[in-house]
Order: C-alpha cells, then sequence, then structure tokens
C-alpha cells in the first residue's frame, strides 16, 4: 500500500506537470472569471479576468478585430440560432453567491443573480437593482431604493426583506464563504455573530423597497460590498436558524435568482445550461438559451470546430495571427484588473533597505521577462492597480526601466560591496536572495533571465519551484523566502489593490503614512478625492517598493462573428452585456 | 477454502485500515490546507475557517471523526465542491467506467489476438512489425497521441467531436443519445487502447512463446491434431492463466480514471476531479475517492487469487 501510494503521488505530480505544460503552450484560457474568492493564483497564467474593449492595445492587436468572412463558420456553430455556447473551466455546481468556492461557479451566478449596485467599465459603481442610493454625512449609513416591482425568476416579489436576509446571514458563525461583507463591520454584526443578539442592528428595513445599513467606521468600498447579489428569503431562508447553515447546501444546485438567465440543467462536468428569465427586471435577454460549456485547457479546438462561440486567449502575436486566420472571429484586446508582483521578505537584513529593493527592481530586465518573452501579451507594472482602474497613473511614476549600473550603484550607496569571489557582501554576510515561484513557462523565463540579471549586479540567486500553489503558499508562511512571485485575483476597488498588506501576508511593511492615506482613501466615496489620495499612495508604494510589482497580463477574446452587441465588462465580465446579445 | 478467505478478509480489514491510516496521515502533513491557497482572506478569517472545518484539530483526533462517520457511510463534503463526496462519486465515477471499460475490453480482446498470432509466427515479418509498433506506442506521450488525433480526425476532417461526452446542448435521448456518447468516446477509446495495448501484447506474447516450448505441445502436435486446435485449446488457455492475476489489477483502474485523457478530451470523468482536488487539498474529497481505490484494490488481489484457483486446479489456497 505504501508504494503504491507514493506512486500514485508521484504519478499525480508527474501527471500535473504534462498538464501545466501542455495548457502552457496552447496559451488558451477560456475562462472569464469574474472573481475568484478560493483560487488565488500565483503569477502562472492561470486564471484570467473579464475583457474589455480595453483602452490599452494588447500585444500586436490595439484594437477589435472584426470577423472578414463568416461563410468559413463552423456548420455547427452555423446552425445554431437561439443558443450562445461559452467554455468555462470548471463549474461545480454550487451556484449560491456568497457559498461558492471557485470563480467559475461566480461567472455562472453572475448571470443567475443581478445585484443592487454593479460598476461600470472603469470600476465606477452604477445602479442595478437599487435604483439609487444615499450615503450619510458621516459615510456611516447607506441607505439603498430598490426598484419598484422587482422579482424572482420564479415570480416572487423581490423586497428589502431579502436583502436585509442576505446580509444577515453572511454574519453567522458557520458561515464558511468568502465574502468580504463580514469585514467591513456593520453596527451590530459582531454581537449576531457571537449570539448574544437576534437580530443585526445595523441593518433597517424602512419600507419594502427601502433599506438601509449602518458600519462601524467608514469604508468606501462598503458600497459594491454591500450592493451585491441577493438571495430570496422565501426560497434560502425557509429553513434558517442561527448557527445552522448546512442546509442551505442542498439548494446550490437549485438557484433562484433574479438575473438575466435561470438555470436550466447542470450536468457535472459537461455543461450548465441556461435559460432567458422572463421576470428579469429590464426585460427577458434576446437569446433563448445561453450555455457554459466545461472545458478543461486547451479550447482552442472547440472554437476551430464551431462548439463554442467565445472564448480567451493570451495576446501572443502567434495566438492573434491564428484567430485572425479563422476568419470567422471578431478579437477584442484587453488588460484584465490585476497585476502580478513579488512579495517581498522585510523580515530579511538583506530586503529592509529600500535600496536594495530599488536597485532589485532596476537591475532585472522585466521588459525582456514579461513582454518579449510572451510575444507582447503583456506590459510592466510599477503600481497596484490595473491600467483599465479609474485611479490608474503614471504620474510621478517611477518606470524604472533596466538599468544595471544604476542599481549596482544603489547597491553600493547600501553598503553592499562586491568580495572576493564576486558576490556582495556586507559585514561578511553575502547578499543572496532566496526566490519561490510556481511551476510554469513564465516562471522558467523569469529565473533563466533573472539568474543572469542579478549574478551580473553580484546577487547570489538561488530559485526554488513548486508544482503546487498550497505548498508554495505554505512555504511563504513559514518565512522562508526572500522573494516569491504571485499575482492578484480580480481587483474591483483600487483598496483592493493593496489587499496584501491587510491579510497578513505582508505583515512587516510599517509606514504610518501608507496607513494614513490608505484610510483617507476609504473614508471617502467622491472618487475625484479617492484619485487623488490614490495618486499619492501609488507614488509612495513605486518609491518604497514593499512589494515589487512586476506585470499586466494581456489576453483577447475571440467571438463567433455573429454575435452582435458584445462587450465585455474587466470587472463584471460578460454579465454586463449578456442580455443584449443577439445571433445574427 | 472457507478457512481462507476468513482470513482473507480479516487481513483485508487490517489492510484497510492501516491503508486509511497512512494515508490520511500523508494528506494532513502535505504543506498547505484548503484554507492556505485562499490568499484573499485574513488571518483571523483563516483561523475560523479551519475552526468550522475542523482543520485546527490534531491528525488522529481529526482521523478519528473521518474514520467515524466513514464507518457509518458519511463521506463528508467536499468543501471546494460543496456537495456530498458520494454524490459526486455519482457524477463523475460512471463516465470513467464507461470509458476505461471499454478500452479496457478492447485492449485485452486485441492484445491476445496479436500476441498469439505474433508468438506463433516469431521472428516473421507480421511479428517484427507488431514489435516495432508497439515500441512506438508505448514511447509516445499520451497527451501528444491524444492532440495529434483531435487535431487530424476532429479539427481538420470533422469526422468526430473534439471533445466532451454529448453535444453541447443536445437533448437527445435514447438511441440517439447512445449514438451521441458513441461518436464523442471514439477517439478517447482509440488512444487509451493504444496505450494500454503495448504491454499487455508482450505480456501475451512471451506467455505463448514459453507455452508453445512445453512439451505438450510437442505431444499434441506428434499426436496429429490439427494446428488450430493445438493452439488455441491447449496453448492459449495455459497462456493466460498468469493473466487471470492481471485481471484483478484492472478493477482500480477501471475506476480511477485517467486524468490526463479526461483532460484532454474533455471527458467528465473522475480523474480530472481528483487532480484538482488535490491541488486545492480538498481532504474529505481526496480521502473518500483513495480509500474507494484502495478498497477496490484489495477486493481486485483476492478476487483474482479465487479466479486463479478456480481456472487452475492445482492452486491451493
Amino acid at each position: 500500500m505504501r508504494k503504491s501510494t507514493i506512486l500514485l503521488s508521484t504519478l499525480l505530480i508527474a501527471g500535473s506537470l504534462l498538464l501545466s505544460a501542455c495548457s502552457d503552450n496552447g496559451s488558451a484560457n477560456n475562462s472569464e472569471v469574474v472573481d475568484t474568492p478560493a483560487t488565488a493564483s500565483a503569477d502562472t497564467g492561470g486564471t484570467e479576468a473579464a475583457a474589455s474593449p480595453a483602452p490599452v492595445p494588447a500585444g500586436a492587436l490595439s484594437e477589435p478585430f472584426t470577423a472578414t468572412d463568416l461563410s468559413k463558420l463552423p456548420a455547427v456553430a452555423q446552425n445554431r440560432t437561439d443558443t450562445i455556447i461559452v467554455g468555462l473551466t470548471d463549474p461545480s455546481g454550487a451556484f449560491t453567491p456568497y457559498f461558492q468556492e471557485s470563480g467559475y461557479d461566480g461567472n455562472v451566478s453572475s448571470l443567475l443573480y443581478a445585484s443592487l449596485v454593479t460598476v461600470d467599465d472603469k470600476g465606477v459603481p452604477t445602479p442595478e437593482l437599487a435604483e439609487s442610493w444615499d450615503v450619510s454625512e458621516d459615510q456611516l449609513t447607506y441607505t439603498f431604493h430598490l426598484h419598484k416591482d422587482l422579482k424572482f425568476s420564479d415570480g416572487s416579489p423581490l423586497t428589502a426583506e431579502d436583502v436585509a436576509f442576505t446580509w444577515t446571514i453572511q454574519y453567522d458563525k458557520t458561515y464558511d464563504g468568502g465574502s468580504s461583507l463580514p469585514s467591513l463591520n456593520v453596527k451590530g454584526g459582531k454581537a449576531y455573530k457571537e449570539g448574544t443578539s437576534k437580530s443585526i442592528e445595523g441593518i433597517k428595513v424602512i419600507d419594502p423597497q427601502t433599506i438601509s445599513v449602518t458600519l462601524e467606521q467608514p469604508n468606501a468600498t462598503a458600497l459594491v460590498v454591500l450592493g451585491s447579489n441577493v438571495l430570496s428569503k422565501a426560497y434560502y431562508g425557509k429553513d434558517y436558524k442561527f448557527g445552522e447553515l448546512e442546509y442551505i447546501k442542498k439548494l446550490h444546485e437549485k438557484p433562484l435568482g433574479d438575473g438575466p438567465y435561470k438555470l436550466e440543467k447542470f450536468i457535472p462536468g459537461q455543461e450548465v445550461r441556461l435559460v432567458a428569465n422572463e421576470n428579469y427586471f429590464k426585460g427577458k435577454p434576446k437569446t433563448e438559451h445561453f450555455i457554459y460549456k466545461t472545458s478543461e485547457g486547451d479550447v482552442w479546438q472547440f472554437l476551430e470546430t464551431g462548439e463554442v462561440d467565445y472564448a480567451s486567449f493570451s495576446a501572443t502575436e502567434e495566438n492573434i495571427e491564428k484567430l485572425k486566420g479563422l476568419g470567422y472571429v471578431n478579437i477584442i484586446p484587453y488588460t484584465p484588473s490585476t497585476y502580478g508582483y513579488m512579495q517581498v521578505n522585510l523580515k530579511h537584513e538583506q530586503l529592509k533597505d529600500k535600496l536594495v529593493r530599488q536597485a532589485i527592481v532596476y537591475g532585472l530586465d522585466r521588459q525582456s521577462i514579461y513582454v518579449d518573452a510572451a510575444q507582447g501579451a503583456g506590459s510592466i507594472a510599477n503600481i497596484p492597480a490595473s491600467p483599465i482602474s479609474w485611479s490608474y497613473t503614471e504620474e510621478g511614476i517611477n518606470p524604472y526601466k533596466y538599468d544595471p549600473e544604476k542599481a549596482k550603484q544603489l547597491l553600493d550607496e547600501a553598503g553592499w560591496t562586491v568580495g572576493a569571489n564576486g558576490i556582495r557582501e556586507k559585514d561578511g554576510k553575502p547578499l543572496s536572495i532566496h526566490y519561490l515561484g510556481s511551476k510554469s513557462k513564465n516562471t522558467d523565463i523569469f529565473i533563466a533571465v533573472a539568474k543572469e540579471n542579478f549574478e551580473a549586479l553580484g546577487i547570489e540567486f538561488q530559485p526554488e519551484i513548486f508544482a503546487d500553489f498550497n505548498s508554495l503558499v505554505s512555504k511563504v508562511e513559514g518565512g522562508d523566502y526572500d522573494l516569491v512571485s504571485f499575482s492578484t485575483p480580480m481587483l474591483t476597488d483600487p483598496a483592493d489593490g493593496f489587499m496584501q498588506f491587510f491579510d497578513g501576508e505582508i505583515t512587516d511593511y510599517e509606514n504610518p503614512k501608507f496607513l494614513e492615506l490608505y484610510n483617507k482613501a476609504l473614508a471617502t466615496t467622491d472618487i475625484e478625492q479617492r484619485k487623488a489620495v490614490y495618486k499619492e499612495l501609488y507614488q509612495l508604494l513605486n518609491d518604497e517598493l514593499p512589494i515589487i510589482f512586476t506585470s499586466y497580463k494581456k489576453t483577447v477574446y475571440a467571438y463567433n462573428g455573429r454575435i452582435q452587441n458584445l462587450t465585455v465588462s474587466p470587472f463584471i465580465g460578460l454579465a454586463g452585456s449578456l442580455p443584449d446579445w443577439t445571433l445574427q | 477454502m472457507s478457512t481462507y478467505l476468513t482470513k482473507r478478509l480479516l487481513y483485508i480489514f487490517i489492510i484497510l485500515f492501516a491503508a486509511s491510516l497512512l494515508i490520511f496521515c500523508l494528506y494532513a502533513t502535505t504543506p498547505g490546507d484548503f484554507i492556505t491557497g485562499n490568499i484573499k482572506l485574513t488571518a483571523e478569517r483563516k483561523a475560523e475557517l479551519r475552526e468550522i472545518y475542523g482543520l485546527n484539530k490534531p491528525v488522529l483526533e481529526r482521523y478519528g471523526i473521518w474514520m467515524k462517520n466513514a464507518l457509518h457511510g458519511d463521506f463528508g463534503y467536499s468543501l471546494a465542491q460543496q456537495k456530498p463526496v458520494l454524490q459526486l462519486f455519482n457524477d463523475y465515477i460512471w463516465n470513467s467506467f464507461l470509458l476505461a471499460a471499454v478500452s479496457t475490453f478492447l485492449t485485452w480482446v486485441i492484445a491476445v489476438i496479436i500476441g498469439v498470432i505474433s508468438a506463433y509466427k516469431q521472428y516473421s515479418w507480421f511479428d517484427t512489425l507488431v514489435m516495432i509498433a508497439i515500441f512506438a506506442a508505448m514511447s509516445l506521450p499520451s497527451f501528444f497521441i491524444g492532440l495529434f488525433l483531435i487535431k487530424i480526425l476532429a479539427v481538420d476532417f470533422k469526422w468526430l467531436p473534439p471533445g466532451g461526452m454529448t453535444t453541447t446542448g443536445s437533448n437527445a435521448a435514447g438511441m440517439a443519445y447512445l449514438k451521441d456518447v458513441v461518436r464523442h468516446m471514439t477517439l478517447p477509446v482509440i488512444v487509451m487502447t493504444l496505450l494500454g495495448l503495448g504491454s499487455l501484447t508482450r505480456y501475451f506474447r512471451s506467455n505463448m512463446i514459453d507455452v508453445l516450448k512445453q512439451d505438450y505441445i510437442r505431444t499434441a502436435r506428434a499426436k496429429g491434431l490439427k494446428e488450430r486446435k493445438v493452439l488455441f485449446t491447449h496453448a492459449l488457455r495455459n497462456a493466460l492463466l498468469p493473466a487471470i492475476t492481471l485481471v484483478g489489477f484492472e478493477l482500480p483502474a477501471l475506476f480511477g480514471g485517467s486524468i490526463i485523457i479526461e483532460q484532454i478530451f474533455n471527458w467528465p470523468g473522475i480523474g480530472q476531479l481528483y487532480m484538482k482536488s488535490f491541488g486545492l487539498r480538498d481532504y474529505p474529497l481526496l480521502m473518500g475517492f483513495t480509500m474507494l481505490l484502495a478498497i477496490l484494490t484489495v477486493i481486485g488481489t483476492l478476487l483474482s487469487d479465487i479466479l486463479y484457483r478456480v481456472a487452475d486446479p492445482r492452486v491451493r489456497l
């Protein structure tokens, strides 16, 4: 038995290497993950965010490309008249928002459930189920005014009671989902969680169309977090008792929502069939059927045989040429709302010094690693925000252009002098960097270039690669590293870009100025004011480099040229424009 | 025989118990747990979730809880999929079984036929060609053959679907459904059969060669029996005997799913699910599935021992 277990795990590891190898070659990615609560990815090209008709050109494609010859469209796709099929990596069937563990399920539920508040292409909150909202002077109380006559897909009314129920269960002590609502500190939420109060004091249903909620401290992200999906109290709350949320799992596969589509059938491992919801508050969607087809890894063959209508690919020149060659797909470039970075172990002596961190950035040829080696499917990041965010700026930002001489000079300045064997030393200690990365093509390229770059600076470079994300993270948690590559999950609000500093990953960056600015940006909901504060924050982090910014990913979406009215929001994916899609 | 069986059954329980403990500890001590991978959570929330899932308890205590529930037929909820583990098995395992059963059957039939013929005509041009083909098939990686066939047969010629188990969105039932599934499983079955064929053919060939050199074959021929009778009644039966041991080992493979083939062909099988669960440290699912394989392995071994006794009366149990 022991033998076979060892053999089994060896096979698993070998298998995973093979799989990641072949998925990298295809560099296709068929998932447009709306949010990735459980599957945060390392810098591997694992999860992709959604697309937009982005202002930023992606690789070889700077503007949307329209299909040149629709007659080439495979017959399978030609014959579909009321059905659109999109590939999705792995929906598990947990379609209840707030309770799903995978972002892929989030893609499904984003079509089944509408939100109170949504965001536009720049990430600015806009009304959806809520007609409007008021924020009190002290920025603590949010009052939402719902549209009249809102209905769930079964025709039952959607009221403020449902909203109150949705918020309340996320404070249940057995709630195990990934929602960030509990961290908003709704007044009375803690008492509810501890069981000392029967309801949450801060949540007040004023009338069936109006609900208000009071927080304990201001938080600019609250509007979007509070304004998320609504669960029907009559359906999901029927069996609810405080401290017992197990029952809700039984409802995951039978969702009752209020979004543009409702679930027709879920076939595990194969497809999720959705059908237009006639009770959708904006009117029934124009295409009757929408199907998410489960497709692992390479999705090329499905686009080529017409089995899917829409897929995303890494924006390499090769991919774009191949897609253009198909003739029947429209292509749109986009940049996901994420950024790649290297976490720095600030506990370690050699990296405590800002000058060393700056030297590393100057001395690392990021252009070669993230742009050239990726055939243009990336660009360099210098701040913790994606170029598509409303807060993005390059004003006063040091681009840290590759400059080994400058890097050497900074290292000299920091007191690290070249020792006997070419390695820099300070107080008798050599300057060495222990790097952790996940197994991927990108990591291989990084290591090859970084090794050369670092050796030229006189830094000893010790890379270590992990085939498995969980092992990597637990090594990081153990503190045995200097640099480690990560990329953020989807960022909606600019505040999300600083998440690492608050969730315990980076505990050693203590700068009162940073905290002050961060809180200042959260304390107001005025976008212009926030923009100004974020600019200052970005400049500060760009100079201090408590983490090392690496890259943005570039992707393209290719879709069946017959589909009209398709746009993809970088923040909410397909869900925004899908109800308007038609097949020509 | 019956004392043998009781003894064997007793061993089986001891083996399974030891295996479960070992596997549980192995999984529990792999770095990282289900919560670790979610870098979006605060340290405080991580602690809360570990408490809810019971991941903060000592390994042995967790094993005790798991074992107690398992003995009551409760294998828990998958953390990632939010479904009962047994329901997940039911959702995926039969798809894997279908693929594995059909390709195993084909592999055996073809391997026996080719093995016998090439043993009979040892060193003939047929034998040489078969050997070359077998080495070629054995040395090519499965994902290469898979992707190659998809490219040729599905994308270029559009003869067969490139993946999946049914046509997306199809509501076919009855015969139409069956036909749809058969079309979809053709490519993966070809690849799995090709991959399994190599070693099995070589195995049958060498067994057959050994048997053909035996005295009783010479005797049979000397008696003037027809060559066909010598080959299929006298030789094949004896050459197949050792293969019975192999039958037992096929059992776990039938339900285990093939991670790579299922991934390449988008087949909704358990292999893929297992692989993903490993990456996410979804312990309830991992434990449940590994135990299922362990159970199938011991049952398979028992089965092949008994079959062997039935086939060859000289064997004593």
